[in-house]
């Protein structure tokens, strides 16, 4: 929303108060002020003249040469009479007129950039100037014609002189007064500024309406969604186009002008926030005016021409039967008072905030109007609003009356409830002591009731602040913080008893495993989305199951949430690998699965911490990423086991038989596996890509295992060499598990150096080559026990299908 | 008996050992087991009685002579040797080792685990709740009812059943609160909570409509005077250290009002311009300020809903925008990045927190 100082100045005397500064103090106490702009700029080089000769152009009908008098060179203007020629129809000897000298610079206007004015020849005759419209000084979108002066205005004299066009707005951001209805025009903003720098607020003063007279009965079929509306006929108005004071306020905060009565309307509005729909009266007739429900299927044809389908949710004004308005959204179409109307009818109305909004939000439509209702505007304006109205209307059309009474079959009467302020909450919630006297002055100057007891106040709110604003002491604290200043508190450290807090080891779980997944097994994490694409699910076999579902995607390719990170974080491979060989990432998330809710109805969330290692050629990584994997879980002390193939039916992208689970005892906990061929195909990923998942709550289930001391061993150890011929199909973790079990208590660590596989060997058999390392607690074992042990594997070695070599 | 020529003959032998080798060899010649000069010494047996004592004499101070040269001569030799070394030019300091693979944690991640630090460093506790989140844990318990404009302004993204993509942490303020109040409320609560959030936004340079936010919540008793408690003044003192910290530099901030349904009253919290240093810049928009902190005294309805009574405890709380943080903090001028999964991006954060 846009603000004029000058504006403003109607209300309340700003002198002596530099713009930046407003800005600064409304930021501080009000509202968020987005931009500070100078209206009228670069105008000032404009001076006033007098067309004393207006003659045809010799070689153009349409062209007039003028000669203009800027007056004697004194003064504001350099002043000297000019040849100007003109291609305005209505230029004419007399005239006052706007000039712009050759070598000054019209300004830029929105995409019109700014016109430097030189000395040129039209159709061969000379131009010293130009004579301009209102739309080339921005003042309107008005350019048919030049604009002219009053007749008195000054020769020579600089245009901005003697029009009020400067000015200085501000625009707000919409989104900090959404709360404050009040804010919603000058005057409201005026009685801030007034509080905030103690001045005087211009009252808005009723008007005598005449006690008898025409007025159109008006039948409020829901109090509830319209809680009043005023109505009120108007004799002898004109309808013709606003004096130019009232059309260039209007322009400077971004207001078109259409007609005298429309615009005022509008002024209304943006003053005190109130919409306002003037009717031609011919339009009403006799009325009623009717303000009821729609009907579902009944249709409306806006001002702006589109036809409405509306529900028994939109609230009409209808004059009897005939639907008429969009109550508190758009009027209808063919309403609106046009030039000629003597006679017209002011909609003056309040209607409920919940009711606008749901038929603005439905349609789309969101108008001046609709953006005041939904703010929840005071009921009492809408009166105030109809009195401001007139008085403005007779300022400018003297002839015009009110016809009769005002219609208002609902009225309002504000009885405020008053709201207990105490001393000691103010004190608590923000934290520091503020003298009565300046709390009772503060809420005054807001037009609040102050009333001192023993505790602090007693205080009432004005109509304007109680719709939806001020309803609770808290926010009155907030009135006194604001105008006191939240800057002039002082900071003030926490303080209590020091106890360390409750630790969430989930949370703590998951940064340390990527903390030495990143750091010390060179993984790289991402960020992904957490809705799925389409493309990804297919590539990842997952595209049939279930999947929660976005109801107004940002895209539809992004509807579903993911259930499982992996298929994004694979989806993030290809793009990296075209920069590296070698790309390892993992990606901490959340899972969803829509099957399972929880007692807040809420789907089944699972919060993975999943790993992709991935390499163009070479050998694949499967191997590495299991041995990280390892490591990082026995360095965070949940050391688990890898020996049991894995199948996972919610992750088709898992190779069918190359994938052991991650297994906390005996119950899993993640895996790790070959990245299925078929996938890596369909997603272009290369074969050697490795994967691995693990679920931290799972993971968490089964404790932290904290290391164990053992003595350190007083009697040397024994490395055995023990090379075993087995199947293919014979697991590595079967065959470790042998040479672990027939040594007994001797065997101190199993490790796996190499797998043979070559001609030397029989097809369909590999030589796994383990260093087996025997110890004992109470002597040297030698040759003798070396010999023992590798008797009892060459003796059981076939109950694996086995066979010790050499 | 006259032992000069054996001397000088000995010491020339010394003087003109070529090499270390050399001088090794001489040395077994001079001390070996039969080597001349430990001879020399021990021909001392086979003189007279009387001449024994000054022989002796002579042969030691001879012997230890010939071990002196020998050491000097050796040290110049290792002398040389280390100078030659040293002298060396085969090798190249600059040329850099095997490659170590770099692994990252996201930008994010880096900010978020530093506040997480210090926050908990301050008794706050780290907590978390899920993203696919309740209307009512979301708004309705949040003081913003249906049909509140708020949420309109919130881009919610709607799932089925009343179900939503949360748009803010603070749903974790009163599930905290109700998990906590369950049993009796034992003041007081600090919690911070980092996570996810979705507001449907077209994204561009400086939009996302996934974006992190980092909730922090402090309830505490009023004492028996009603005057003292959680203040306005106690959250600026908080924020102030918080943005001191992650920022690493001295930092202004201003207070001043910001409508939010679940806090009363509610701020806007500004840090002047890192870029500007408060004059005025693009990035702050002219204002030398940037917005950087929402935050308020904790809502009356808001304790309620979370089993508190707002007598008897007040509260602030406040959501600062992770991605602003750590675009500030590094640099980063499109929000895009963090999502992206580029690790050209993501291999340019190499720290880890303090």
């Amino acid at each position: 929303m846009k603000l004029s100082l000058r504006w403003l100045q109607r209300h309340v005397d700003l002198s002596g108060i530099e713009p930046k500064q407003i800005l600064a103090d409304l930021t501080m106490s009000t509202a968020e002020i987005e931009g500070l702009e100078r209206f009228g700029e670069g105008l000032e080089c404009l001076a006033v003249g007098h067309v004393r000769k207006r003659e045809k152009h010799p070689d153009a009908d349409k062209l007039s040469v003028c000669t203009v008098d800027l007056g004697p060179a004194a003064g504001a203007g350099a002043g000297g009479v000019l040849q100007i020629v003109c291609g305005a129809p209505n230029v004419a000897a007399g005239q006052r007129v706007v000039v712009i000298r050759p070598g000054d610079t019209l300004p830029a206007k929105g995409a019109k950039g700014a016109l430097k004015i030189k000395v040129g020849k039209i159709r061969g005759v000379e131009s010293h100037g130009m004579i301009c419209s209102e739309a080339e000084l921005g003042l309107s979108q008005e350019h048919d014609g030049i604009l002219v002066l009053a007749p008195d205005t000054p020769i020579g004299a600089r245009f901005v002189d003697v029009a009020p066009v400067l000015d200085w707005v501000f625009e707000i951001d919409n989104k900090s007064i959404n709360h404050r209805p009040d804010l919603w025009g000058h005057y409201g903003f005026a009685r801030e500024l007034a509080a905030i720098y103690g001045r005087e607020l211009a009252p808005i003063e009723a008007m005598v309406l005449p006690a008898s007279g025409r007025r159109v009965e008006v039948r409020i079929e829901d109090r509830d969604a319209c809680p009043r509306y005023c109505g009120l006929l108007i004799d002898g108005v004109q309808a013709g186009p606003s004096p130019d004071e009232l059309r260039w306020q209007l322009a400077a905060v971004g207001q078109r002008a259409i007609n005298l009565l429309v615009d005022l309307t509008n002024y209304v509005m943006l003053d005190l926030g109130q919409p306002m729909h003037a009717f031609d009266a011919g339009h009403i007739g006799a009325g009623p005016v009717v303000v009821r429900r729609a009907r579902g299927g009944e249709k409306l044809t806006t001002l702006d021409g589109q036809a409405r389908k509306l529900t028994a949710e939109d609230l009409l004004i209808c004059c009897g039967e005939r639907p008429d308005a969009l109550a508190g959204v758009m009027g209808g179409q063919g309403t609106m008072v046009e030039a000629g109307t003597s006679s017209l009818f002011l909609e003056s109305a309040n209607f409920r905030a919940a009711v606008i909004r749901r038929t603005s939000m439905r349609l789309g439509l969101r108008t001046d109007a609709s953006a005041r209702f939904e703010k929840a505007q005071d009921p009492a304006n809408a009166e105030l609003a109809v009195h401001h109205f007139l008085r403005l209307l007779q300022r400018h059309c003297p002839g015009a009356v009110a016809a009769g009474p005002l219609s208002d079959p609902a009225g309002f009467r504000y009885v405020p409830e008053p709201i207990t302020l105490r001393r000691a909450r103010l004190a608590l919630k923000l934290g520091l002591e503020i003298e009565d006297d300046r709390v009772a002055g503060i809420l005054s100057s807001l037009q609040f009731g102050v009333q001192p007891t023993e505790q602090g106040f007693e205080v009432t709110v004005p109509s304007w602040r109680a719709t939806k604003d001020i309803a609770i002491e808290d926010d009155l604290v907030e009135e006194v913080g604001r105008m006191f200043r939240y800057d002039n508190i002082p900071e003030r450290p926490l303080h209590g008893t020091i106890a360390p807090p409750p630790r969430n080891d989930e949370l703590f779980l998951v940064r340390r495993l990527l903390e030495v997944g990143c750091l010390e097994h060179g993984f790289s994490e991402v960020y992904n989305y957490s809705f799925v694409q389409g493309s990804v699910l297919a590539g990842c076999a997952a595209a049939e199951h279930r999947y929660v579902q976005v109801q107004n995607p940002v895209a539809p390719e992004q509807a579903r949430i993911r259930r499982h990170v992996l298929p994004s974080l694979l989806a993030s491979l290809p793009g990296n690998l075209r920069h590296s060989a070698e790309v390892r990432l993992c990606e901490h998330g959340k899972g969803y699965h829509p099957e399972m809710s929880d007692e807040h109805g809420l789907p089944h969330e699972v919060r993975e911490l999943a790993f992709v290692w991935s390499r163009r050629q070479g050998p694949h990584p499967y191997g590495e990423i299991r041995e990280a994997l390892a490591a990082m879980l026995l360095r965070l002390g949940y050391p688990a086991e890898m020996a049991r193939i894995w199948h996972g039916k919610d992750q088709p992208w898992v190779h069918p038989s190359r994938a052991v689970a991650i297994d906390r005892d005996g119950s899993p906990v993640g895996y790790v596996a070959h990245l299925h061929p078929g996938v890596a195909r369909s997603m272009d990923l290369p074969a050697t890509t490795a994967i691995a998942c693990l679920d931290v709550r799972a993971l968490l289930a089964n404790g932290r295992q904290i290391a164990r001391y053992v003595p350190v061993p007083t009697f040397p150890l024994l490395p055995v060499d023990v090379a075993l011929l087995v199947d293919e199909a014979t697991p590595v973790a079967r065959v470790a598990e042998f040479l672990r079990t027939v040594g007994r208590k001797l065997v101190r660590d199993v490790q796996l150096f190499e797998v043979y596989r070559g001609e030397r060997l029989a097809a369909g058999k590999k030589s796994l080559n383990f260093t087996v390392t025997l110890g004992a607690e109470d002597r040297t074992l030698t040759d003798e026990d070396e010999g023992k042990y590798l008797g009892k594997v060459r003796e059981q070695a076939a109950s694996i299908g086995g066979e010790l070599r050499g | 008996m006259d032992t000069t020529a054996q001397r000088d003959k000995w010491l020339l032998a010394i003087a003109e050992a070529a090499d270390a080798a050399a001088l090794d060899a001489l040395d077994t010649r001079l001390f070996g087991a039969k080597g001349e000069v430990l001879e020399l010494v021990r021909s001392v047996t086979s003189l007279p009685k009387e001449q024994r004592p000054a022989f002796g004499k002579a042969a030691n101070a001879l012997k230890q002579e010939v071990e002196q040269a020998l050491a000097g001569r050796r040290e110049e030799f290792a002398h040389a040797a280390l100078a030659n070394e040293l002298a060396a030019t085969d090798f190249d300091a600059t040329e850099p080792g095997p490659r170590h693979v770099r692994g990252r944690l996201h930008p994010i991640t880096i900010v978020q685990n530093e506040l997480v630090d210090l926050f908990t460093s301050m008794g706050f506790q780290w907590q978390d709740g899920p993203e696919v989140e309740s209307e009512y844990f979301n708004f309705d318990a949040l003081n913003i009812p249906a049909d509140h404009p708020a949420r309109e302004s919130q881009d919610t993204f709607w799932l089925s059943d009343h179900n939503l993509l949360r748009t803010h942490t603070s749903p974790v303020q009163v599930r905290t609160m109700q998990r906590l109040s369950k049993h009796g409320f034992q003041p007081p609560l600090k919690v911070i909570v980092p996570g996810r959030c979705f507001r449907s936004e077209t994204v561009d340079k400086s939009h996302e409509h996934t974006f992190y936010q980092m909730e922090g919540l402090v309830v505490d008793r009023v004492s028996s005077d009603g005057a003292r408690g959680i203040g306005t003044a106690n959250l600026i003192h908080t924020m102030k250290t918080c943005l001191r910290v992650i920022l690493e530099r001295d930092v202004q901030v201003r207070l001043r009002p910001g409508f939010f349904p679940f806090v009363e009253p509610g701020f806007e919290l500004d840090v002047n311009c890192p870029f500007c240093g408060g004059k005025g810049c693009p990035v702050c928009k002219q204002s030398g300020w940037i917005e950087i902190l929402p935050c308020g005294m904790v809502h009356p309805n808001v304790l309620r809903q979370g089993g508190i009574d707002p007598e008897l405890h007040t509260g602030f709380a406040f959501g600062m925008g992770l991605q602003r943080v750590v675009m500030l903090r590094y640099g980063i001028d499109d929000i895009r990045q963090f999502m992206g999964g580029d690790q050209r991006f993501l291999q340019q954060f190499p720290e880890v927190p303090r």
